[in-house]
């Protein structure tokens, strides 16, 4: 019999990303997530066919309970209507949030902090000109005030991992106080939710509860602590990491028949 | 600390189909209760007699206070009302309500139109307020006739009225002035009569969404009574001729002429002779009583109220294509 | 009554230096695309662009027509960061002031709903919020009226209802043209679209002027047939224009998908400023107009793009490109 496991070689960085967070999504089957654009979406359509069937999908532009029958390029794409309950516009796909009906948000970006704080906006330089511009902050502002939980998903280098965002686009633990800019804890501004994991290209990062900062819970095979600490700029804690399963065969194999058959996403 | 106005946990089943006594069983006394659409055009009338039937107790209505309402407030379920409207248009004012006004039964807090409307957007969009000019100098922001206090007290949650019923202040930008905050208006229920839903809760509607598509989503619970049930995915084939996602409901009930005698488009028009006499019998304590005994105590169930109703007085009633409503002539 | 039919250059005239300006759809979808390469061949300047950047943004910006952009998305979507917008920004040419997501469909809601402002908790504790990004008063500078941008970003306050705690007080978002790319107007203006509303519904309602581009003109009574179809009211359209393909290369729904390798070839293309005006110069100066940029692109690449039902959209599974 064939091992049902894959080879460190069989898969990419990304493919081993997007799998894991499909099957960190098992958690949230049966509640609603707003998913952004991107590797999030991939992983949302993988976890509904494998782990997490009954999950309640929105997207920013406007669709309630959407069902692909083909993998969207963006969240823009128009293959999310057919099969939706109703297709509304971005205003009736964000409300939701606002409203405090999303069990958890699902996004990208560019940076994160150790407090879980994403950066999409730019990075270097200053804010009228900076070094790299990014998108903006698109929905994940609002996913990260609002949503009861959020998952980031982003590739994992010292660059991205940060002590300190360039530019506080969502909320993570510690946010800023307007008008002085002190870091304080989220509930003080009255924002639920918070951060649940961030998911990188090596392991799955959780916070602590206490002092609500990043550490490694779980390192994907092939990958040391060493790794993870190499490709992190501050000194994160790996002394609570596990080793994770290795990723079935089948997994991948869904991934990359059933879910993105022409690698629109480059995963490969 | 309480960021939203409540803690929505919205039913995921695939199946969400019961029985008119089941779903008018989850309403509490004290509820905030919004009926939806308005006046006398796809109202929840079956519901509405069901309510009667299961004798609720103190609720608190939304909106408009016409048709639907009127029957409610008239056999004593309803203790206050916060809205706009307490007519029945052509057919004049909503009589029982206007009894029970007067005979302090029955407590009224007026709003504007407007301020419905959008204290039920600022709902829908998980905002405490928004500001307007509506309403500004007239009696609607006079304190002296504002009943907030009464509502809090009688509501079963209290935490769904405000803490004031409007708060003035200066535009800081556009210069408009002074401009009025106008308050969330969250509901514990909101029960929405529509042409046909599917199994999961998808709605579509015909006509007048009246306030319906803010309110589904301002409200805890959301019970939709529809003149068909469908496939799901039969409604999920054009997304954009839907109005209530399947995530905002609740509860479906299937309750053909759920609406009667109100109108209900493309499928049958309102029945005048039906809401005249309920007008003139509404008009005294007896007279209203002696209705409800005929056409909601006896007939506890839907078959029996057709079946009084007849078969030749429903025929007369159906709509025609392309129009929807029956026309006169005929 | 004077027809709002007009042609797409008539349209475009009405539109002056310095307006602030909203773009129907979003990202690559349902974008106005052959009437902002109209704007481009009109020589606007100075526009203040409200909304998502994304393609028709990445244009204005490539072709000097762009003072300023408030909004929420500087990208083309699965495409990268828009390269003009990135071009600029990056070398401080640009005006950008960013809001959030929840704020510009709050900001439009308001303004729709006639309210000079909401409260939201959305955008508290981020940058978004930081003084010292605040370039509200340097879009204000550029705009031709200033009066149509709120005095201020924001205000914060204290809920006084619900035990909110601090919220924002976010001001109304009005613009002084709106133009749509939309599936299907009746010759009065009454609008159906099919697939994601984007802002559409809210915008045309906070705009002073509303210009729509169609896939098709058909006989308002069509579509007055089943009024619950349809989003945008004849009384909110002041300007209608047939333009087919008018959204190309980004994807309309039930008419044609996205053009992903033109997509590309602009992403790659227009990285530096010689790029976006040779790319300028073929598709938008020696196209002359759109019926131009139509026959450059083909007829066959046009027919594999077209849609098919049920999906709306044409399965890559079955040759789109």
């Amino acid at each position: 019999m064939a091992d049902k496991y894959a080879k460190i070689g069989d898969y990419t960085a990304a493919e081993a990303m997007v799998i894991n967070a499909a099957r960190f999504l098992k958690n949230f089957d049966c509640q609603k997530g707003l998913i952004g654009t991107g590797l999030p979406l991939v992983a949302t359509q993988l976890a509904k066919l494998l782990y997490s069937p009954n999950m309640i999908i929105f997207v920013e532009t406007g669709q309630a309970d959407a069902k692909p029958e083909e993998l969207p390029i963006s969240i823009m794409d128009s293959r999310l209507t057919y099969g939706s309950s109703w297709q509304m516009g971005d205003p009736e796909g964000l409300f939701p949030l606002s409203r405090g009906e999303i069990d958890f948000g699902f996004i990208g970006g560019a940076q994160i902090d150790k407090y879980g704080n994403v950066n999409s906006t730019f990075i270097g330089g200053d804010y009228n000109k900076p070094a790299k511009r990014l998108a903006g902050t698109a929905g994940a502002v609002d996913i990260g005030v609002f949503a009861k939980t959020t998952v980031t998903l982003m590739a994992h280098q010292k660059r991205r991992v940060v002590e300190k965002v360039d530019y506080l686009t969502t909320p993570g633990w510690m946010v800023k106080k307007w008008p002085s800019g002190e870091m304080v804890r989220r509930e003080e501004m009255g924002m639920q939710g918070g951060p649940n994991a961030f998911i990188s290209t090596l392991g799955i990062m959780k916070y602590d509860e206490d002092s609500r900062i990043m550490y490694v819970d779980k390192i994907f095979p092939g990958v040391t602590p060493d790794d993870i600490k190499n490709s992190t700029g501050f000194d994160i804690d790996v002394s609570r990491a596990s080793e994770n399963e290795q990723l079935l065969l089948e997994e991948i194999k869904i991934l990359r028949e059933k879910i993105d058959p022409l690698n629109v996403y480059g995963m490969r | 600390m309480q960021k939203y106005f409540f803690d929505k946990h919205k039913s995921n089943k695939e199946n969400k189909l019961v029985s008119l006594k089941e779903a008018i069983s989850t309403i509490n006394d004290g509820d905030v209760l919004f009926l939806g659409s308005f006046v006398d055009t796809r109202r929840p009338m079956a519901a509405a007699y069901e309510i009667v039937r299961q004798a609720k107790k103190g609720l608190i209505l939304l909106a408009e206070c016409s048709l639907a309402e009127d029957i409610l407030v008239g056999n004593g379920c309803a203790i206050a009302w916060r809205g706009c409207y307490t007519g029945m248009a052509t057919f004049g004012l909503s009589p029982a309500t206007l009894r029970k006004i007067e005979k302090r039964e029955f407590f009224p807090d007026e709003i504007g139109h407007i301020d419905i409307i959008l204290g039920s957007m600022a709902a829908m969009v998980g905002s405490p307020f928004v500001a307007t000019s509506a309403t500004l100098g007239s009696d609607v922001v006079n304190e002296e006739y504002s009943r907030n206090e009464y509502l809090k007290n009688a509501a079963g949650n209290p935490e769904m009225i405000p803490h004031q019923k409007f708060v003035l202040m200066e535009d800081p930008f556009y210069g408009k002035g002074t401009i009025k905050l106008q308050p969330a208006m969250p509901a514990d229920v909101a029960i929405i009569h529509v042409q046909q839903a599917g199994e999961k809760g998808t709605a579509r509607i015909f006509g007048s969404l009246g306030f319906d598509h803010y309110f589904v989503h301002g409200a805890r619970r959301v019970i939709l009574t529809a003149e068909q049930v469908l496939p799901e995915e039969y409604l999920r084939r054009d997304p954009n001729r839907n109005q209530i996602p399947c995530t905002a409901v609740d509860m479906v009930v299937e309750v053909p002429w759920g609406g009667h005698p109100s109108q209900v488009q493309n499928f049958y028009d309102i029945d005048i002779p039906f809401i005249k006499e309920y007008v003139s019998s509404a008009k005294t304590e007896d007279g209203f009583a002696s209705w409800i005994e005929e056409w909601v105590i006896n007939l506890d169930c839907r078959d029996k109220y057709l079946d009084k109703l007849g078969a030749g007085r429903i025929q007369g009633l159906r709509t025609l294509p392309p129009y929807g409503y029956r026309q006169r002539f005929r | 009554m004077k027809s709002k039919v007009v042609s797409l250059k008539e349209a475009i005239q009405e539109i002056q230096n310095g307006d602030c300006i909203f773009f129907g759809g979003i990202v690559e979808d349902r974008r106005p695309i052959a009437a902002v390469c109209e704007m481009i061949r009109q020589q606007k300047k100075n526009l203040v662009l409200l909304g998502t950047c994304s393609i028709p943004g990445d244009l204005l910006a490539g072709g000097q027509c762009l003072g300023a952009y408030r909004g929420c998305y500087t990208s083309n979507g699965a495409f990268g960061i828009s390269p003009n917008i990135k071009r600029l920004s990056e070398s401080g040419k640009i005006v950008i002031d960013d809001i959030g997501h929840l704020d510009l469909s709050l900001g439009l809601l308001a303004a729709m709903a006639g309210a000079p402002f909401i409260a939201t908790k959305t955008c508290l504790g981020t940058d978004v919020l930081n003084p010292e990004y605040d370039n509200l008063s340097k879009a204000r500078a550029i705009a031709r009226d200033a009066r149509t941008l709120p005095d201020k970003k924001y205000q914060l306050m204290e809920d006084p209802f619900y035990d909110m705690g601090l919220v924002q007080l976010y001001p109304a978002i009005q613009c002084d043209v709106c133009v749509c790319h939309v599936q299907q107007v009746g010759e009065e203006g009454t609008v159906r679209i099919d697939g994601s509303l984007t802002f559409d519904h809210y915008a045309v309602h906070a705009a002073k002027k509303v210009i729509v581009t169609a896939e098709q003109v058909v006989p308002e009574e069509y579509l007055r047939r089943d009024p619950n179809r349809n989003q945008i009211p004849c009384t909110s359209v002041d300007m209608i224009v047939e333009v087919p393909w008018g959204g190309h290369p980004g994807q309309v729904y039930n008419f044609y998908d996205m053009d992903i390798p033109f997509l590309k070839e602009y992403a790659q293309g227009c990285v530096t400023e010689e790029g976006f005006n040779q790319w300028a110069d073929k598709w938008i100066f020696d196209a002359k107009d759109h019926e131009g940029y139509l026959e450059r692109l083909g007829a066959t690449r046009l027919e594999k793009l077209r849609s098919i039902p049920p999906y709306g959209y044409k399965p890559r599974r079955q040759g789109g490109i």
